[in-house]
């Protein structure tokens, strides 16, 4: 959240990705299981590599401005999601320390999880960029992965596929639809989309 | 018994015809005979199915299988109450289907047939299943066809912009109504003794006083707004004058003949035989709305310069009259109840009342559709539906105003015809209440008695008006002064709802036996005995008054003649002269005439309070002020109901919708954060 430079986003996203994978990684260590190997692979490949490359070229072919353009100001953000984390720790407080429900070693994960989501939803609501945006769903993304991973082990592989290649073609899509933004209004600042209002 | 294995082919047969006339679209003549002649057939397998019931007695009964066994048995039941309403629906829907096939040549070319021709079998099914079902969530659904295909058939016309802005008015307030129907069902299914059933069975049993007192004043009220939407009961009536006469004429005539007929259908059915009426509030709230009903509606017929507003306003007033029949049915019904023993005179004045609802029922669905074809053949040859624009019309199209003059004789109750029939035995029921002790009722019937003559009076204007200013006199335009007859089939079903509107009139002591038996199937009493003595119809509590139909009709066919030959030959024949009328110097034409405004202008001024007319003269001068250019004259009325009921709720609904159109800001950011702030709130209460 105090990236003002979209290629610092970017980054932080792919190490983001980066660290999900060796998490995935840790998980398979310990459970042995054979498809959560190949989900760790591809975590790293996709979301750290071919994503963030793909990010990197829409925003050199639009030109987008380097600074990031936040409605709500940085260190506000900063306190805000510092909020949200200790509103997702409270409101999984129940889930991981009563009773038995969840099993697994990374259930303190879920918290950490819910965090990441709310912070991904929150970058795409204070942020003006059509890219922050998509930052901001990948973001969300992530933080539903890490839930899946360490609170049930990792889905079944073709789940896991299937969300893999979604989030290929979201992100295709939006990268898309940032470019014909970007035509349309000479600028990728979705608050000129107020205009289609009525 | 044919019936049991007619009605099946009355569904099959309809849907096919749907379907023929879709395959056939190709071929826009043998469309509409193929499309309309199936419909003929339906009618007539309707027709058969309902006279069984009536005259031979018995039950049909058809279920479709249904896989939710919490929604009950999807079956339709033909009892005698259903029949006789299946009986207005097929003996109508014969003579617009024969009409149909030629006048939907007026659409050649422009509007596809096949469209036409598939809704109207699918309408004129609703309507026969919506009298039949018997069960709540099927007759929902059937009512729901019935109304979604109604309005289909009102934008018929799609390229015509009042056609489909009447439509949405028509389909607004009828879900509406359904929306309110669908509540009182609710309330009455969760009442039903045992395990929850929407059967119509099961619904019987409520008027063992399963009911709770408040859920069963609700249910009433609920009723009586949703269906009085379909009636058009003032003032939930304002969509009516709109809607019936924007849709093809074939189409009016059974929306204002039988359509708004099955809400009266759906009452008599819910009130008497599910809820049971005990409570004498409930009559005299029917009364009062009826009584306003009929009188509002006479009175915009009476101003109105197109032809068919004019008839669906008539409409309006003859569903008051039916109205004001039911409510009377239901206080005594309910005087009878608190007291059976002491008041068991009051069930015959409940059968009697009744018994005019449903005559009068059939008889205006007779007469209604006839006058709605008249005017579509009117409009067929003029292209017009003002009044000002037509005159001289009996001369051009000789069998069209022969028959348009019955069926405004019907309706303005001249007898032996059958308006006055139903009308009569109306009057009887309502004349006879000073038997009850209750100062409301005492006020309020004669107050119904005196709103029913004034009715009948001003009826009578306005279709003397509207007649005269159709057909007689000289053409008051060229589309008028070129007027040819219409084709035959448009003839011969107005022709064959004419003769059944004389013939119910005439024949009305054989007639009115076979609805007691219908009416003694909801109450219990049945007064046939006491009602018709030989030939002569008189009202079961004494010596009164009494009428017989058929012999006034055999004097009339007896008199008209012999008054005819007296006055002609009796005198010695008179010198004839022949020359201008006096005219002032001014040369006669046709815009000397009486006009239809001039006409009604006296009444226009007697009821100002509630017309609030707006007249302006304008008068253009030469350079001399004595000679005058040219006058122009118009007046308005102003519609008290839109302007004064509607326009503030939709001034309120709209400013609402501004209020919370704030969030609409248009920022994705605002309606993420929307979304994220209900996400939070929820996981936070829920957690």
């Amino acid at each position: 959240m105090a990236g003002n430079r979209m290629l610092t986003l970017v980054r932080l996203f792919a190490l983001q990705s980066l660290a999900l994978g060796a998490l995935a990684l840790t998980v398979a260590l310990v459970t042995g299981s054979a498809h959560i190997y190949a989900v760790a692979i591809l975590t790293v490949v996709i979301k750290g590599m071919i994503i963030p490359w793909m990010l990197l070229y829409v925003m050199r072919q639009i030109k987008v401005d380097r600074e990031v353009e936040p409605v709500v100001s940085i260190p506000m953000s900063l306190l805000l999601c510092g909020g949200l984390t200790v509103v997702a720790f409270y409101l999984t407080q129940p889930i991981i320390f009563v009773g038995g429900a969840i099993d697994t070693i990374t259930k303190n994960c879920l918290a950490i999880s819910l965090a990441v989501v709310f912070i991904g939803f929150f970058t795409m609501i204070s942020r003006k960029k059509a890219i922050t945006q998509i930052m901001g769903l990948l973001t969300m993304e992530n933080g539903l992965f890490l839930a899946a991973i360490s609170v049930t082990y990792g889905m079944p592989l073709i789940v896991e596929l299937g969300i893999f290649f979604d989030i290929l073609v979201a992100v295709l899509i939006m990268g898309l639809f940032a470019f014909r933004i970007n035509k349309t209004f000479a600028s990728v600042d979705t608050t000129i989309l107020r205009r289609l209002r009525d | 018994m044919y019936g049991q294995d007619l009605f099946p082919l009355l569904i099959s047969a309809s849907l096919g015809g749907a379907l023929l006339s879709i395959v056939t679209k190709r071929w826009e003549q043998a469309c509409r005979a193929i499309s309309f002649t199936a419909a003929a057939v339906v009618s007539l397998i309707g027709l058969v199915i309902a006279l069984e019931v009536l005259l031979v007695g018995g039950q049909v009964a058809f279920t479709i299988p249904t896989s939710v066994a919490a929604l009950g048995h999807f079956t339709f039941v033909v009892d005698r109450l259903s029949a006789f309403f299946m009986l207005a629906i097929s003996s109508l829907g014969l003579c617009v289907s024969i009409y149909s096939i030629g006048y939907t040549r007026e659409y050649a070319g422009r509007y596809s047939p096949a469209t036409m021709g598939s809704l109207f079998s699918i309408f004129l099914l609703s309507l026969f299943l919506v009298v039949t079902a018997s069960n709540a969530v099927l007759f929902l659904i059937m009512w729901e066809t019935m109304s979604l295909s109604s309005y289909l058939l009102v934008v018929y016309e799609s390229r015509n912009r009042e056609s489909v802005s009447s439509g949405l008015l028509y389909v607004v307030m009828t879900h509406l109504g359904t929306a309110l129907i669908t509540v009182a069902f609710i309330i009455m299914w969760l009442h039903t003794p045992g395990e929850h059933s929407f059967d119509f069975s099961a619904f019987r049993e409520l008027s063992a006083g399963a009911l709770p007192e408040a859920a069963r004043a609700a249910a009433f009220l609920l009723l009586l707004v949703g269906f009085g939407t379909k009636a058009g009961l003032v003032p939930l009536h304002v969509w009516l004058p709109q809607a019936h006469p924007a849709a093809p004429s074939n189409i009016s005539a059974m929306m204002s003949g039988v359509m708004v007929k099955t809400a009266v259908y759906m009452l008599i059915r819910c009130y008497f035989d599910f809820l049971g009426v005990t409570d004498s509030w409930w009559g005299l709230v029917v009364l009062l709305v009826a009584s306003v009903s009929a009188l509002v509606g006479v009175l915009y017929a009476l101003m109105e310069e197109d032809i068919k507003r004019a008839l669906a306003y008539s409409t309006v007033e003859n569903v008051g009259l039916i109205f004001i029949g039911l409510g009377a049915a239901m206080v005594f019904q309910s005087y009878y109840l608190a007291d059976p023993a002491a008041n068991a005179h009051l069930a015959d004045l409940a059968a009697l009342a009744l018994i005019a609802v449903l005559f009068h029922t059939l008889a205006h669905s007779l007469f209604k559709g006839l006058l709605f074809m008249g005017a579509g053949a009117v409009m067929y040859a003029t292209h017009t539906r003002d009044l000002e624009e037509m005159g001289g019309l009996a001369k051009r199209m000789r069998w069209t105003g022969i028959l348009f003059f019955i069926g405004a004789l019907s309706i303005s109750a001249i007898p032996p015809f059958s308006g006055f029939v139903g009308e009569w035995l109306m009057f009887q029921s309502l004349l006879l209440t000073q038997n009850i002790n209750d100062p409301m009722v005492n006020v309020l019937l004669p107050v119904a008695v005196a709103v029913l003559a004034l009715t009948g009076a001003l009826a009578a204007a306005c279709f003397v008006r509207v007649f005269g200013a159709t057909f007689l006199a000289r053409p008051r335009s060229k589309h008028a002064a070129e007027a040819v007859e219409v084709p035959r089939t448009m003839l011969t079903g107005m022709g064959i709802a004419a003769g059944a509107s004389v013939l119910l009139g005439i024949l009305s002591v054989f007639i009115v036996p076979v609805i007691d038996s219908v009416t003694s199937s909801v109450l219990g009493v049945s007064i046939a005995s006491k009602l018709v003595n030989g030939l002569v119809l008189m009202p079961p509590a004494g010596e009164f008054s009494s009428m017989s139909p058929v012999i006034i009709g055999a004097l009339l066919l007896f008199a008209v003649p012999f008054a005819y030959f007296a006055t002609r030959d009796l005198g010695g024949r008179r010198p004839v002269e022949k020359g201008d009328t006096w005219d002032c110097g001014t040369p006669l034409s046709s815009r000397t005439e009486y006009s239809a405004a001039g006409f009604s202008n006296p009444i226009n001024r007697i009821f100002r309070s509630i017309y609030r007319p707006h007249t302006e003269v304008r008068t253009e001068y030469t350079s001399s002020t004595l000679i005058k250019r040219k006058i122009s004259f118009s007046s308005t009325i102003e519609p008290v109901f839109e302007r004064y009921l509607y326009a503030p709720v939709a001034a309120l609904v709209i400013a609402l919708a501004r209020r919370v159109g704030v969030i609409q800001k248009g920022s994705i950011q605002a309606y993420l954060a929307y979304i994220f702030v209900i996400l939070l709130v929820l996981l936070v209460v829920f957690r």
